[in-house]
């Protein structure tokens, strides 16, 4: 009797082991590999909205051209640079240094912004 | 960006653009010589037809610094990319309206060589340039921004 119940007991510790070993390795776990940050800037009617734009180091920022006429995506220190967005279409940079980036467009060089990264 | 003033870019991009500065006299030249070519055809005044003429030939002219300074900015703004949407539409039609305003010109500077009388159908081609001309204008003002706030 005292066999068969060490027996159960220490099947349910390994599975209990198993369990905890696995959900801990999984890919999907968020204690392990965090999701990376994204953040959005809209292009809209000559203005970038929002201006300024703070966000942690690692941050991808993604602008979508929300306006009927073309714009472009230029960091003035020339760190990134889009091309020409038409309407509804989207640059993406990510920012791996803290900083501050200011930007314009380049068709439309009173458009201007930055992004401040921590 | 820059702000020196002997500065090629600064002279061209859109803080100081010459291209929307000088776009106004080929427009402004070509209407104006439309008009006073249909005048004179109306009034038979031979004053007015000179006026056409040179209206025209001063407009061909402007189209070209005009010309120059639009494909500068796309290749100092836009670093020469291959251009789509509203921006090839202003491109294309602005080559269009060039040669459509030397043509005019050219069809008044044959008639004056040859001391022969104008063909009537050149109004319909002044007509014809004068629409596509309009046409680029606006899609250069869409493009330029004058729409937007400030």
């Amino acid at each position: 009797m005292i066999r068969k119940t060490v027996l159960i007991v220490g099947l349910l510790a390994t599975v209990m082991v198993l369990t905890l070993l696995l959900s801990a390795g999984s890919p999907g776990s968020s204690a392990k590999t965090p999701q990376p940050a994204t953040a959005e800037v809209k292009v809209d009617n000559f203005s970038f909205g929002p201006a300024t734009l703070t966000v942690p180091v690692g941050t991808t920022v993604t602008w979508t051209n929300r306006d009927d006429i073309p714009h472009t995506i230029v960091s003035t220190d020339k760190v990134f640079k889009s091309k020409v967005l038409d309407t509804d279409e989207k640059f993406s940079f990510t920012f791996a240094k803290a900083g501050t980036y200011p930007y314009f467009c380049s068709i439309h060089p009173k458009m201007t912004g930055s992004v401040v990264v921590q | 960006m820059s702000v020196n003033p002997f500065d090629i870019k600064t002279i061209v991009l859109a803080k100081h653009a010459q291209h929307v500065v000088l776009i106004h006299f080929p427009i402004a030249l070509f209407a104006a010589g439309v008009l006073f070519d249909f005048l004179a055809l109306q009034t038979k005044r031979r004053g007015l037809a000179e006026a056409a003429y040179f209206n025209f030939f001063v407009a061909a002219i402007s189209t070209l610094p005009v010309l120059a300074t639009g494909i500068l900015a796309w290749q100092f703004a836009l670093e020469g990319q291959k251009l789509k949407g509203t921006l090839l539409e202003h491109l294309v039609l602005a080559c269009i309206s060039t040669l459509m305003i030397w043509l005019v010109w050219w069809v008044h500077s044959r008639g004056r060589k040859r001391l022969e009388p104008l063909p009537n159908y050149r109004l319909a081609i002044e007509f014809l340039a004068f629409a596509i001309v309009g046409l680029t204008a606006h899609l250069g003002g869409f493009l330029s921004g004058v729409n937007g706030p400030g």
